[in-house]
């Protein structure tokens, strides 16, 4: 754990004393020589606490991680802070201007920069990328947060790294302090190269949250909403000094099936995010550029919708739907 | 009865048919072809021309006649309904709002019409689709969609004489209350204005927002407004439904942002507007409040940019102007 006399530095930032830094971390270069740079900011509390590390936009398109990360950093106040908060909104910011989930500089692969970590110096731009996020990551963090968002606006799930002993608990203590009802345990041979999977592997309690849909289905409310769970996985860690809310009982699976499209057209679904479907229930219909109804398709697995394809138009290959498998209460 | 035939799509009684129309070809030579739908029914009536996705991401209106086709029984049809739910094919694939087969400007599709027969890919397209359109309308509705779930409004050609007050008489049967009677001297290129200066009473329906805004509710909703058209002027049996007074404007102001960064709105569609209101807030990229983007006009908010990001030139927001209840 640092103490009050370690200077935090990370990029251009040099947090020494309590309050809140702001800076840029270089993680490339652009085609004509600018630098690219990712916002980072540093608050420091008052109180000797650990080090919360946080993740927005890791895919460039997933908006609702860097306003819920804002939204926190705004409310929060450094004399009530036990410990460091370190806040990456926008991490893959060349894919963020374009309103896209990877790099329009990404080439030949490795577009995925959650499947980079932890990155290489001399990698693709991806890969460089991840190395130099994850090089801060894996020296400061002793709690990780990467918030994702999904398709849709009702999306509401988690999933953290069930790593062996006290990484594993530590990280389920904060998916039941963030409470969201689906909430998959994930097995530790899944999500290779996440930035959530490696650092689990470097001994980090990891959490994923996926709230909220792209583009326009971005909503405030869902900003609000997972701001005051993040402080609540605060208060479990003693940072705030307030009592942690208790959700109750979780829904845990034992994996996802990811489940792509085989076909395309237009596409009207029939599901929601936290419905419960059997094999056979259907998902959605296929319809042609005249309307004809082409295809129903039907789920390929029982358990609870964790993200669904909102249509209204759908290529083979697209993200159909995530399943969480085998829903069990505890 | 005389055969129709548009493109592929051929009726040579009362039915339904289906075909396509070329309207440009492929890079691998393979033809660029959008779907058409013809409906006809035994008694006379006049032909209705529905088209959508003029621009490839505003997908509720290929919704929309898609099921109003599945909804339609011949049997209780007058007159002719030609849609073609798919304008721009190839931008509707890519889900952009033009196509990637375009190399130049003059893209949008919407500001290429009547077109040009060796013009570029867009005002090659309009060509094709805008000489079916004159040959064969007596009434136009072109469906497009804005950006939020919440977009309700729509605008007629406000020409001269019976072409502008048949239009208006076809806004009022499809009563979005936020209507604004098109002078004649904007939007030059669109679909609307091109068939108004043509003779052809013509309506443009905002409806609904793109992608994951998209909504099934509101195909429904737009669904029963234009079967409400279309008992107006005399294609379904059935008493027409009265909206009431809708609010008419002068005209609208296009606003474009100024400023770029992350993007909050602070105004829903239809709500009311005055000089200042503020209509959402910039952040920078650490979440600091940096600023507010005001209100240039007083108005209603027809169309509003729902963030979360904005770049400098986006609209930001559409406003009609002068409201008034009529």
């Amino acid at each position: 754990m640092i103490t009050a006399t370690t200077v935090i530095r990370v990029g251009t930032a040099a947090a020494s004393g309590v309050g809140v830094t702001r800076a840029e971390l270089r993680v490339g270069d652009t085609p004509d020589g600018e630098v690219i740079t990712i916002p980072v900011a540093i608050v420091r509390g008052a109180g000797e606490g650990p080090v919360l590390w946080l993740h927005g936009c890791v895919h460039g398109d997933e908006y609702c991680g860097a306003f819920i990360i804002h939204e926190l950093l705004r409310t929060v106040e450094p004399a009530r802070l036990a410990g460091v908060v370190v806040a990456l909104p926008i991490l893959n910011i060349t894919a963020s201007h374009r309103g896209q989930r990877m790099s329009p500089f990404a080439t030949f692969g490795h577009g995925d920069l959650n499947r980079c970590f932890p990155g290489t110096p001399d990698g693709a731009f991806t890969d460089q990328m991840a190395h130099a996020i994850y090089g801060e990551l894996r020296r400061w963090a002793d709690y990780f947060i990467d918030f994702h968002t999904a398709l849709t606006p009702d999306t509401r799930w988690a999933l953290f790294a069930n790593a062996p002993g006290e990484v594993g608990r530590k990280a389920e203590g904060m998916a039941r302090a963030f409470g969201l009802k689906s909430t998959l345990p994930a097995p530790m041979e899944i999500l290779g190269g996440s930035a959530m999977m490696a650092a689990a592997h470097d001994g980090i309690p990891s959490l994923i949250v996926e709230m909220g849909g792209i583009g326009p289905a971005f909503e405030r409310e869902t900003v609000l909403e997972g701001a005051e769970r993040l402080r609540n996985v605060m208060r479990h860690l003693r940072m705030l000094p307030e009592k942690p809310t208790e959700h109750g009982p979780l829904t845990y699976f034992s994996n996802f099936a990811w489940v792509n499209a085989t076909r395309g057209g237009l596409f009207e679904p029939a599901v929601r995010c936290g419905q419960r479907v059997d094999k056979g229930t259907l998902l959605g219909r296929y319809m042609s550029a005249h309307g004809d109804v082409l295809e129903e398709v039907a789920s390929l697995h029982a358990g609870i919708v964790l993200a669904m394809h909102p249509g209204p138009t759908m290529a083979t290959g697209d993200v159909l739907v995530h399943i969480g498998l085998d829903p069990r209460e505890t | 009865m005389a055969t129709l035939r548009i493109g592929t799509a051929v009726l040579d009684g009362v039915g339904i048919a289906r075909g396509y129309l070329k309207i440009g070809e492929m890079p691998d030579g393979r033809l660029m072809q959008i779907p058409v739908l013809l409906g006809r029914g035994a008694p006379p009536g006049p032909t209705l021309w529905l088209h959508g996705c003029v621009h490839g991401n505003e997908a509720c209106g290929a919704f929309v006649v898609h099921r109003l086709f599945r909804g339609l029984d011949p049997a209780a049809l007058s007159g002719t309904l030609v849609a073609l739910p798919i304008l721009n094919i190839t931008a509707f694939r890519a889900r952009q709002r033009m196509s990637p087969f375009e190399g130049y400007a003059g893209g949008d599709l919407n500001r290429c019409f009547p077109g040009k027969v060796d013009g570029t890919l867009t005002e090659q397209m309009a060509h094709a689709i805008y000489t079916e359109l004159r040959a064969h309308a007596d009434y136009f509705v072109d469906l497009h969609t804005a950006m939020t779930a919440d977009v309700r409004w729509a605008l007629f050609a406000n020409a001269p004489a019976e072409v502008g007050r048949k239009a208006e008489s076809m806004a009022r049967a499809f009563g979005f209350t936020s209507t604004l009677p098109a002078p004649m001297d904007i939007l030059a290129g669109s679909a609307m204005m091109t068939a108004a200066s043509d003779g052809i009473p013509s309506l443009i329906v905002e409806a609904g927002g793109k992608g994951p805004a998209f909504t099934a509710a509101l195909v429904a909703e737009v669904v029963e407004r234009l079967q409400n058209v279309m008992r107006h002027v005399g294609m379904l049996p059935g008493p027409v439904t009265e909206h009431g007074p809708l609010t008419y404007f002068s005209n609208f102001a296009w606003v474009r942002a100024v400023r770029g960064g992350l993007f909050q709105r602070a105004v829903r569609c239809g709500e009311r507007l005055k000089i200042g209101t503020v209509l959402g807030h910039y952040y920078d990229l650490w979440g600091q409040p940096t600023g507010e983007a005001l209100s240039p006009h007083a108005g209603i908010v027809l169309a509003i940019n729902p963030g979360p990001v904005m770049t400098s030139g986006e609209t930001l927001v559409h406003i009609g102007l002068d409201p008034r209840e009529v």
